[in-house]
């Protein structure tokens, strides 16, 4: 299993800055909040994934398919259960509700998808460069970048050590969810200890190479917000300004639900 | 803490670690979209007690990482912080509990030990579950009853339960390897404990308080969520972040250089 979504293409949305990019992000988390009406919310996953179809980046969908159809089928049982409405449905519960819950699903997964599309189409240095840029100091966002970068890393670490495990007769795959992730547990000793052992060397590897050695710190990576930077985020405010007004117009708000 | 290379590598490491374990476990949601099944919420609180501030950063970091992986959504943000809260408030509460001349090594090596490590543990994920639940809640995505209720499930089940067998069998090796925060931090760069006792006090009050309005709320259909219970709230997330403030931190530091000074002498003498 490689947790690295990132997709090495050539896109539009690819070359995009990467503060471009976290707007962009932030953008359509707000964007994911201002209907209710699940007919605009569908309208807002539809430009998420426009933006994915543009950044060849759908083909992650695959690896994440079965969290938003989880989401999706959970929220709408969820919902139907504690929201109420005017209009009778199914048994006990009401129209309004199972709508409220659809939109939700619909509102989570828009905002999951987005998420992907970031991490597929932005380097690790990217990020950390685009956060520095941001105002982040610098020792915050290589934390993060190093991170993000570290966890295929450990995995991997986790998958040897229960290969290792298994072929001395550990069954990880037997029983219950429970008692699967109980046998699990004794694994997270090993994988904290082979990681957590590197932080020395690791560290005097930064410093014998100036980390920290000055406060102007110079990169290899430059960004630059260019005239594309400019008019796609003038695009996305417009269309951000034109759903808020929308809204406060009265549209895309769902009618008759109530908790 | 971050002129400290060490502490920058480690809370990248803990960030890995605790989003690595997380990953693998988002296909198996509680509250879609906000809360899955967590084993890997053992991990903050023994961070938080192992290396202090970059613990706390690196748990937070490392929720973010993993809400990539399924649970990204405005909710984040308040993840973000509730985890920050998971992992510091355990390593900052932790010295009020002991005397300055009785040993206080982040271990549950004692009865004592065990006991405050359950008390804080316990504490830390009320509070993280009363910042995450009151902000979705507040953003009317979930019932402030369903997100409190299922993250300290979560999060108190695998710290408490599992928390105390992975810092016994990983205390040692990091003391071993010079990682502890308070073998890497100077005392005058952790803050001075100021009414360390009314600290406590207020992030007690604040943390359960909090927890029972909102459930109050919630369960009696007068706010179960959205404006109502997201200002009622309010005061109860100041009285935590003004309590969390004053707590301090430097007795630690000092028992440790005291520990280590005692552990040379008695090696020289030998």
């Amino acid at each position: 299993m490689d947790p690295s979504l990132y997709l090495d293409k050539d896109t539009f949305v690819h070359r995009l800055d990467p503060r471009t990019k976290m707007f962009l992000l932030l953008g359509m988390f707000v964007l994911a909040f201002v209907f209710t009406d699940p007919l605009y919310l569908l309208g807002v996953l539809v430009v998420v994934l426009l933006f994915g179809y543009l950044s060849s980046t759908l083909a992650n969908l695959g690896r994440i398919w079965f969290i938003l159809v989880a989401i999706a089928i959970v929220s709408i049982i969820l919902w139907s259960i504690f929201g109420s409405g005017e209009t009778p449905f199914f048994l006990f519960v009401e129209w309004e509700a199972f709508i409220y819950g659809v939109s939700i699903a619909l509102r989570l997964d828009a905002t999951i998808i987005a998420g992907m599309i970031f991490l597929s189409t932005t380097r690790n240095e990217e990020v950390a460069i685009g956060l520095v840029r941001l105002g982040i100091p610098y020792r915050f966002a290589f934390a993060v970048s190093t991170a993000l970068r570290l966890v295929p890393t450990i995995v991997a670490t986790g998958l040897t050590i229960s290969q290792a495990q298994r072929s001395r007769g550990l069954d990880l795959d037997s029983g219950n969810i429970i008692s699967r992730i109980r046998k699990h547990v004794p694994l997270l000793v090993p994988v904290f200890v082979t990681t957590v052992r590197s932080t020395n060397v690791f560290s005097m590897a930064l410093e014998s190479k100036g980390f920290g050695a000055g406060s102007g710190r110079t990169f290899f990576l430059h960004i630059a917000l260019g005239r594309r930077d400019v008019l796609v985020l003038a695009v996305f405010a417009l269309l951000l300004a034109g759903c808020i007004a929308l809204r406060v117009m009265g549209y895309g708000e769902l009618e008759g639900f109530s908790l | 803490m971050w002129r400290h290379t060490q502490l920058v590598v480690l809370t990248a490491l803990s960030a890995a670690i605790y989003a690595a374990v997380l990953i693998p476990f988002k296909g198996f949601p509680i509250v879609p979209g906000f809360i899955e099944l967590r084993p890997a919420n053992v991990f903050p609180v023994v961070f938080g007690l192992l290396f202090g501030p970059a613990g706390a950063w690196g748990a937070a970091i490392g929720n973010l990482i993993g809400d990539f992986f399924g649970t990204l959504s405005l909710g984040s943000a308040a993840g973000f912080v509730g985890n920050f809260f998971l992992a510091y408030l355990p390593y900052k509460m932790w010295g009020y509990y002991f005397r300055e001349d009785e040993n206080m090594e982040q271990n549950v090596n004692s009865g004592k030990k065990l006991a405050v490590y359950i008390a804080v543990a316990f504490l830390a994920s009320t509070v993280c579950a009363l910042i995450i639940g009151w902000f979705i809640a507040l953003l009317r995505l979930v019932p402030f009853t369903i997100g409190l209720i299922s993250i300290i499930s979560n999060n108190a089940i695998m710290a408490i339960v599992l928390g105390p067998v992975l810092l016994l069998a990983l205390y040692p090796r990091v003391k071993r390897w010079g990682l502890l925060w308070t073998e890497i931090m100077e005392p005058e760069e952790v803050s001075a404990s100021r009414l360390r006792g009314v600290g406590q006090i207020l992030v007690w009050v604040g943390g359960i308080g909090g927890a029972v309005v909102g459930l109050v709320l919630s369960l009696t259909g007068a706010s179960p969520m959205g404006a109502g219970v997201g200002l009622a709230l309010i005061p109860f997330l100041v009285v935590i972040l003004i309590g969390a403030f004053m707590l301090g931190g430097r007795e630690q530091v000092e028992a440790a250089e005291k520990l280590m000074e005692s552990e040379t002498n008695e090696t020289s003498e030998v």
